[in-house]
């Protein structure tokens, strides 16, 4: 290649200048954000460090840990950040398979088809989400379509319980977050040329090899955004615990609306409100380090 | 290819669009079922549980609240988050700043929802402001801002800057260029940032929850407290409805921009 092909002409004229805006035009956007998000979470962080009183949300009383202790002592109260890990864990990790495959699905489809399958891939994020679990708890009642198959079909002979249990709440957090996934790692396969797999298998790689030296290996920035997002989503996710977990799905975000809504406890509804927020941020962290540590090699 | 694998290929398809497709055609076919309760498969044809969801006071004026505050919520949001869009994009700044500011503008995007309604919630009691719309108003436009920005800075950031240097060669004003020029140009980016944004007001439950009162509710609470003492058909048509509302804003925003770009990262 000439390299004094792509230099640029010498200029006569001085560069053209960036269009500038004057910086302060964030100002307004920024004090509604100070004052609406983040003084508000603040202050909710201080108030986990003052002693718990039901009904009480002044900033009255000494500091202290009590809350945070009472918290970690009792199974009853710390068991509600285990179920909302493993619930979240499980969650994405079904998610990814099932996102992977879905994003495999749309990348080998072909264009006449293609629309189509984004839009049956989309179409969970185009639902309300009332409307979303409305239906799922139509599919998977005691009575519900589910149950009325496998009972017609023999397989059972009394319903199954899936409604207001674990796997209920999974299940709906799966269908809500699996078009995030694909995307994500749809992005990451839309980069690579189609050759280097058709290569592959011309010299005799089977699919399995393809799939795991190849796609994958080149797909972990999608998948790490992936996972970061659906992952993040679904510790912090409310309503699909409230509605197929029961009142009881013990999850972290179901146990913050009893101690604010119904306890009234919110200096120790506060210690789980940050607790939720420290999780959270710990999460996005962590796997986007996971994957500039994997991609790191690349850039050498 | 081997035939196996080609037909193990198209179940797992087909079984993996069923899985995303059945809870959608079950509220569907659930809300034209003429029996009282959501039998499967239905008891004949009939539109009457749309008349009963309509006629439901609980859900005509808690939807014209919810649309009331999505269009309130979008209106300040919208020029709060364009704004901050162009000062972030060509403000003189250091790029760690800009950085730091981009990521606060986006925040409210992590923070759980619920957490923003509680922080919400306890903040303005403790200063003595219980008015529902006021709470519901500030709690929406948060939702709204990062939507638009994400948008707008995506327009500003491939916007060509030799456009607005033929306006200003050709003697027109900074205020002409800007409404003349820039902003038609970045209006795609702006206005599907603010349907977004409206969507998202629109079918919020977790912020909301902590911030209506016994008079205001929003839509899908008022749908989610009248499923905790019915499983009528009602909820299958009106939650019909509002999947049909929502494939058209979508559609509409797909035509427009581009749906894929709010979604990715």
């Amino acid at each position: 290649m000439a390299l004094t092909d792509t230099a640029p002409p010498p200029q006569a004229q001085p560069a053209p200048r960036k269009p500038l805006s004057p910086a302060w035009l964030t100002l307004p956007g920024l004090c509604f954000l100070v004052f609406v998000l983040l003084l508000p979470v603040g202050w909710l962080m201080a108030l986990s460090l003052k002693p718990s009183m039901p009904g009480a949300f002044t900033m009255e009383g000494d500091w202290t840990i009590a809350n945070y202790l009472r918290f970690f002592s009792q199974p009853f109260y710390y068991s509600t950040l285990i179920k909302t890990l493993w619930v979240s864990a499980l969650t994405t990790g079904i998610t990814a398979v099932l996102g992977y495959a879905l994003a495999l699905i749309i990348w080998t489809a072909s264009p006449a088809k293609r629309g189509w399958v984004v839009l049956i891939v989309l179409s969970p994020l185009l639902v309300s989400i009332v409307a979303r679990t409305y239906g799922w708890m139509i599919m998977l009642g005691d009575r519900g379509i589910l149950n009325q198959a496998l009972l017609g079909l023999g397989l059972i002979e009394e319903p199954i319980q899936i409604m207001y249990t674990a796997g209920a709440v999974i299940i709906g957090l799966v269908h809500v977050f699996v078009p995030f996934m694909a995307l994500c790692v749809l992005t990451s396969l839309e980069k690579i040329d189609p050759k280097v797999p058709e290569a592959a298998m011309t010299f005799g790689a089977s699919r399995w090899a393809v799939l795991r030296r190849i796609l994958l290996p080149l797909t972990v920035p999608g998948l790490a955004s992936g996972l970061t997002i659906v992952f993040s989503l679904s510790i912090s996710s409310y309503v699909t615990p409230a509605l197929m977990g029961g009142p009881r799905s013990g999850m972290l975000t179901t146990f913050i609306y009893q101690q604010f809504a119904v306890t009234l406890d919110w200096r120790f509804g506060a210690v789980l409100v940050t607790l939720l927020l420290a999780l959270t941020l710990l999460v996005l962290t962590s796997i986007l380090a996971l994957a500039a540590r994997m991609t790191a090699k690349w850039s050498k | 290819m081997s035939p196996y694998f080609t037909l193990f290929r198209r179940a797992g398809t087909a079984a993996l669009f069923a899985f995303l497709l059945a809870p959608l055609v079950a509220v569907i076919i659930v809300s034209v079922n003429a029996g009282a309760t959501p039998k499967f498969p239905p008891e004949g044809f009939s539109l009457r549980w749309y008349g009963a969801a309509l006629a439901n006071p609980a859900f005509t004026g808690s939807a014209l609240t919810s649309l009331v505050l999505a269009a309130l919520a979008t209106a300040i949001g919208t020029p709060l988050g364009v704004a901050a869009a162009f000062g972030i994009a060509r403000g003189k700044m250091p790029s760690g700043l800009r950085g730091l500011l981009e990521a606060t503008f986006l925040s409210p995007l992590i923070v759980p929802g619920i957490v923003i309604g509680v922080a919400l919630l306890v903040t303005l009691s403790t200063a003595g402001l219980r008015d529902a719309w006021l709470r519901l108003t500030l709690g929406h436009v948060l939702l709204v801002v990062p939507y638009v920005i994400r948008t707008s800075l995506a327009a500003l950031q491939s916007f060509d800057p030799s456009l607005e240097e033929a306006a200003h060669t050709l003697g027109a004003s900074r205020a002409k260029i800007l409404t003349r020029v820039t902003l038609p140009v970045l209006k795609p980016a702006i206005f599907a940032g603010a349907a977004f944004g409206f969507i998202i007001s629109f079918d919020d439950a977790a912020v909301s929850i902590f911030l209506i009162d016994s008079s205001t509710s929003t839509l899908p609470l008022a749908i989610m407290s009248y499923m905790q003492y019915n499983f009528d058909p009602s909820i299958a048509a009106i939650s019909s409805m509002l999947i049909a509302i929502t494939l058209a804003g979508a559609l509409f925003i797909e035509r427009v921009f581009g749906l894929k770009k709010f979604l990715g990262n």
